[in-house]
């Protein structure tokens, strides 16, 4: 008897420890993409409703695991003391009790029902199109999955249109706006006032964002767990979504719908930056590209630029029309022709669907590039990107440019991630391009801060 | 249109015997052993066999690709798969699992053990049970063929629209995977109608509705989920065949369609699936914890009617699968309390099993084991399952590991432990002889570890943010620890499920060693009426058709109870057990046309993936071969179980 009241004692534990380290695994706040860890009030709402849930559950997982397994081992017989002619009390059942836990758990499930049905029309409402914040929030980004990265468009003239500049595929935010009146795919091409960026999503902290999500292609899902929950991005459809950042810093997401060959190197960054901050980057990227001066390397590049990469990315420069840059024969556009705006690439922090950062540390000791590690003052210093991007620079514990990386993504796209670029679906590699092509290439990107 | 039939399979009452064999195009086949008896047999217990030698075939088969899958994320940025190899492997594990392991699974069971469970002598339509296995095998073979044919389908089982369109997935792998499931379809579907007709038209007399064992009734709700939902897939699957084959238009944006219409057909189907797929295995359980409790199953009815409402209320919540897919506040809502109410028949259920616990004297052998390892573990599965109808923290977790735990805890966990309990329960009553004991409990308690320490850690790597069907992850993600312990826990896995096999062989040659001792009919002491013939079955299953008088009808013929719920012997078993002699029984004989016809039909299949020539010799075998089963003789009187020369086996009917 004795020993059975230990062993039930060390089971109940038994049963405790899994659900102890699941808390203490989910509070581990080190883990970027953390549900457990809001930093904004969508995902805090979140957060609210389902931890109560969760202990409500882990107290019932203990105890039914717990009681079945005691129920076991109390009622076993052991093959020696087996009776073939022993039987136990023959219950057939006791409906007052079977009607008593049909009814417990209905009535609980009622009342945690009750709570998520008000949750989910909370966040209906804040994230409808001009919920939230009365009005809506300060900003729109439209958000443009395709096969592997995101585009965000910014509606800087805030005249609620995303519109490309032969006036198809027209996306507002308006809700007279019907997603069946855009041409599908979307048309890689938007309002003359407003800017595009790819991979990198870039807001004020503090502020409402509003979110119009849609996809050029197949179906993605945007999601950045520590400020909302997901939302698919399906082609045909514009969802409307919101976030809000309490604090500046660095969030990261997944795509989290399965999207083909590269699914699991589609990845999102949105950087929060106090408001002044942000006005000055979007001023940035409301500039046209300079163009590099004659007879230098980034010249070269440019010149490259224009002959083998220009088919599919854009560089919005002074002189040059817009429609003559998006006049190209977009029809065919599965996914590749619509690739990443650059205009503005050098003050990006990630690249090629956000799996590569542009910029790296140098280990102070082994003086080896760290991709991944990004440095911490790198969020301080982000306006100040452009000039961290050095021609040589030799220092030890600087953000530097990712120059090896960048090399071997231009010269090999489909080596560093999975792509069909023979399907029109990703980046095909450039063998043709020389060692010396690639520097040039490399030195003209570096001047589109 | 009803078919009278000239020359009925049973000769009708009064009329022992016929003189002259009914003339057709072809006489049937008359082996009763080897092979072509396999190949041929429309015995109910041949064909469950088979059911389970196939999916224990493909879950080996399947879990190859799993165990892929987690050497792959075993460690960050590993190259051993590439992302397009990746996703055919994590595409083929989840289909096979489903399709090939679980359902057939579910199948084996049923197709053995419902007409013994009801006193029938086969099921409705036996020709029909054998063109369901080997459509469901043709199909399988064909989905397969597509690793050697040009690459396996790599649109996840889900297979959403439009990446699984041509533009999207350029390869032929997610045309094997739509027709091949189409053809495996078949067999589901008239599977469930001819269980479905044998429940409703083939009980013993006295079997009435409240007397059924809860494994036949789980198996009848699971056959009427199978009938209703097998068709939207198919549907969707013939939509997306029009769309990849003939430039249809249903799933292509730029036309006007929207792609959460295939979401809703995939899910109208799938979710009625997931219950199909556990319900069998709760009717195993259900029939093995009062064996091994000494009591009778908890509340009965309430058991019955939890099984129905799970039935029902499997078809409102399917929506919960597309929370995050833009359905509208209004819809989430609706779905979002209906999937949190399928828990209570669910809880009921388990709530029930440890009623039958409480109180009993459990004998604690593998098959228990096994049982109570479902109870536990689906336990914790439908728990999590609760949480995703928390709609607004499903959009936090699904698509995430989180999910990934979830269904595995509810589908191994659940389903699996079930199947195995069924194994080691069943075992001597289809083969004669008992699995090792002390090799099963090797079993369990692997599998339990191996599970556990696989799924256990996907919770916590789902909370984490870690999303599914990821081919790699970074360091800088933090999932690298409970990955390692997952792979581990994997191979602990691997190794816990092959060892039912090498148990199989252990016991068989034990067995053999030791004079091929018999089990006895009832070796278990238990409850139901397979349990009243011999072990293995008689081919004629009984030699008189049992009258039923109350539930749990081979128990109470032992046993007699007292108003305290006392018990006291009153024969044994042995005394009891009919002694399997099945004189002047008359079985439907073997036919070959079953497996023509369902092997005709892979070949229209590969017609319409590669060549459309091809469907033409496919129809036309397709065609020979059903004109061949509906003008085959209807019986054949040398194909009693006997197969005795025909004058002497008149007069031995007389």
């Amino acid at each position: 008897m004795q020993l059975v009241k230990s062993r039930t004692k060390w089971l109940a534990g038994a049963g405790g420890l899994p659900v102890g380290l699941l808390l203490a695994g989910c509070a581990d706040e080190t883990k970027p993409l953390n549900t457990f860890n809001p930093q904004g009030p969508r995902a805090e709402l979140i957060d609210n409703l389902i931890q109560p849930i969760f202990l409500i559950a882990a107290v019932i997982g203990v105890a039914v695991v717990g009681g079945a397994i005691v129920l076991t081992i109390k009622n076993r017989v052991k093959p020696d003391d087996f009776d073939p002619d022993d039987f136990p009390a023959q219950t057939h059942g006791n409906p007052t009790l079977e009607w008593g836990w049909t009814a417990a758990p209905a009535v609980l499930l009622a009342g945690i029902s009750v709570f998520t049905v008000f949750a989910i029309w909370d966040l209906e409402e804040t994230n409808a199109p001009g919920g939230g914040i009365a009005g809506g929030g300060e900003l729109d980004v439209m958000v443009i999955g395709q096969q592997w990265w995101w585009e965000y468009r910014y509606d800087v003239d805030g005249d609620g249109f995303f519109e490309d500049v032969n006036g198809n595929g027209v996306l507002n935010t308006t809700d007279e706006w019907d997603p069946a009146d855009a041409e599908w795919p979307l048309e890689i091409a938007l309002d003359d006032d407003d800017v595009s960026v790819a991979n990198e999503m870039v807001i004020p902290a503090g502020e409402q964002i509003d979110l119009s999500i849609t996809s050029r292609d197949v179906i993605h899902s945007f999601w950045i767990p520590r400020l909302n929950g997901k939302r698919d991005a399906v082609p045909g459809r514009v969802h409307s979504w919101n976030f809000v950042a309490d604090t500046p810093g660095e969030y990261t997401g997944w795509c989290t719908e399965y999207c083909g060959l590269s699914h699991a190197r589609m990845r999102m960054n949105v950087i929060a930056l106090e408001r002044d901050e942000f006005n000055r980057w979007l001023a940035n990227q409301s500039r046209v590209a300079d163009i590099p001066s004659e007879d230098t390397e980034a010249a070269a590049g440019r010149q490259i630029f224009q002959q083998q990469c220009a088919s599919c990315h854009i560089i919005w420069e002074e002189g040059i029309g817009q429609d003559a840059l998006y006049g190209r024969d977009f029809e065919a556009a599965l996914t590749a022709k619509a690739a990443p705006n650059l205009t503005h690439f050098a003050t990006r922090s990630v690249m090629a669907g956000a799996i590569y950062s542009t910029f790296v540390g140098l280990d102070a000791n082994t003086n080896d590039l760290q991709p991944g590690n990004r440095n911490d003052r790198y969020l301080d210093e982000y306006l100040e990107l452009p000039s961290f991007i050095p021609e040589e620079n030799d220092q030890l514990g600087e953000l530097r440019w990712n120059r090896p990386q960048l090399k071997r993504w231009i010269k090999n796209a489909p080596s560093q991630k999975d792509m069909a670029p023979e399907d029109l679906r990703g980046m095909p590699a450039f063998p043709g391009l020389t060692d010396s092509e690639l520097d040039q290439l490399i030195a003209y990107l570096a001047t589109l801060d | 249109m009803a078919i009278v039939e000239q020359e009925p399979l049973a000769l009708p009452a009064g009329e022992p015997s016929r003189s002259a064999r009914p003339l057709g195009v072809f006489s049937r086949p008359r082996n009763t052993t080897g092979l072509k008896n396999w190949l041929t047999s429309v015995d109910h217990k041949k064909i469950g066999i088979m059911y389970g030698v196939a999916s224990l075939f493909f879950l080996l088969w399947g879990g190859v690709p799993a165990l892929l899958i987690r050497l792959q994320l075993a460690r960050p940025n590993q190259g051993l798969l590439s992302g397009d190899a990746y996703n055919q492997i994590f595409t083929m594990h989840g289909t096979v699992m489903v399709f090939l392991v679980v359902m057939p699974m579910g199948a084996a069971f049923a197709n053995y053990l419902l007409p013994l469970q009801i006193g029938a002598r086969d099921v409705a339509f036996p020709r029909i049970n054998a063109f369901s296995f080997w459509v469901f095998l043709a199909g399988g073979i064909m989905l397969n063929t597509s690793w050697f044919l040009g690459g396996g389908p790599d649109g996840g089982w889900f297979n959403y629209a439009p990446n699984n369109g041509i533009a999207y997935s350029p390869g032929i792998g997610i045309d094997f995977w739509n027709v091949a499931l189409m053809i495996a379809g078949f067999g589901s579907l008239t599977g469930a109608v001819n269980l479905i007709t044998t429940v409703l038209n083939m009980r013993a007399p006295g079997m009435t509705w409240m007397r059924l064992p809860v494994f036949t009734w789980m198996t009848l709700v699971t056959q009427f989920l199978l009938l209703f939902a097998i068709p939207v897939l198919t549907v969707a699957q013939l939509l997306l065949l029009f769309d990849r084959r003939f430039d249809g238009n249903f799933f292509n944006v730029a036309q006007g369609a929207d792609p959460l219409l295939w979401q809703h057909l995939f899910w109208i189907f799938g979710h009625p699936e997931v219950y199909l797929m556990i319900l069998p295995a709760f009717g195993i359980v259900s029939e093995v914890i009062p064996a091994f409790a000494r009591k009778p199953i908890f509340g009965y009815p309430f058991m019955v009617f939890s099984g129905i409402a799970i039935g029902f209320m499997g078809w409102g919540v399917w929506a919960h699968h597309m929370f995050v897919s833009g359905i509208g506040p209004l819809s989430v809502t609706a779905f979002a309390v209906a999937t949190m109410f399928i828990a209570v028949p669910t809880g009921v259920k388990v709530l029930n099993w440890m009623a039958t616990l409480w109180g009993g004297k459990l004998i604690l052998n593998t098959a228990m084991l096994f049982s109570i390892g479902l109870v536990t573990q689906f336990t914790l599965g439908g728990l999590s399952g609760v949480s995703h109808a928390i709609a607004p923290a499903d959009t936090q977790q699904t698509d995430t590991y989180y999910i990934v735990a979830h269904f595995h805890y509810v589908l191994f966990g659940g389903a699996l432990f079930g199947f195995y309990s069924g194994l080691y329960f069943w075992w001597p009553k289809a083969f004669g002889y008992k699995l090792n004991e002390k090799i099963g409990k090797w079993n369990f308690w692997t599998m339990v570890l191996g599970f556990n320490l696989t799924f256990g850690p996907m919770h916590i790597l789902g909370l984490q943010g870690m999303p599914r069907r990821m081919q790699t992850y970074d360091t800088s993600q933090g999932f690298n620890t409970w990955n390692m312990w997952a792979t581990i826990g994997s191979f602990i896995l691997a190794f816990a499920t092959l060892s039912i096999l090498y148990n199989a062989l252990v016991s068989y040659l034990g067995w053999r060693r030791a004079g091929r001792p018999n089990p006895g009919p009832d070796p278990w002491d238990a409850r139901s009426l397979e349990w009243s013939i011999q072990s293995p079955t008689p081919e004629h299953n009984f030699d008189v058709t049992p009258t039923v008088t109350s539930l749990d009808d081979w128990w109470y013929h032992k046993y007699q109870e007292d108003e305290n719920g006392v018990l006291r012997r009153v024969a044994s078993s042995k005394e009891l057990a009919q002694p399997g002699n099945g004189e002047g029984v008359h079985l439907p004989a073997p036919s070959y046309w079953p497996i023509i016809v369902a092997f005709s039909l892979p070949i229209i299949g590969y017609g319409l993936i590669f060549s459309l020539w091809l469907c033409i010799p496919g129809v036309f075998l397709l065609l020979a071969a059903m004109y061949g089963w509906s003008l085959e003789p209807a019986d054949d009187l040398d194909q009693d179980h006997h197969s005795e020369p025909e004058p002497e086996l008149a007069q031995t009917h007389g």
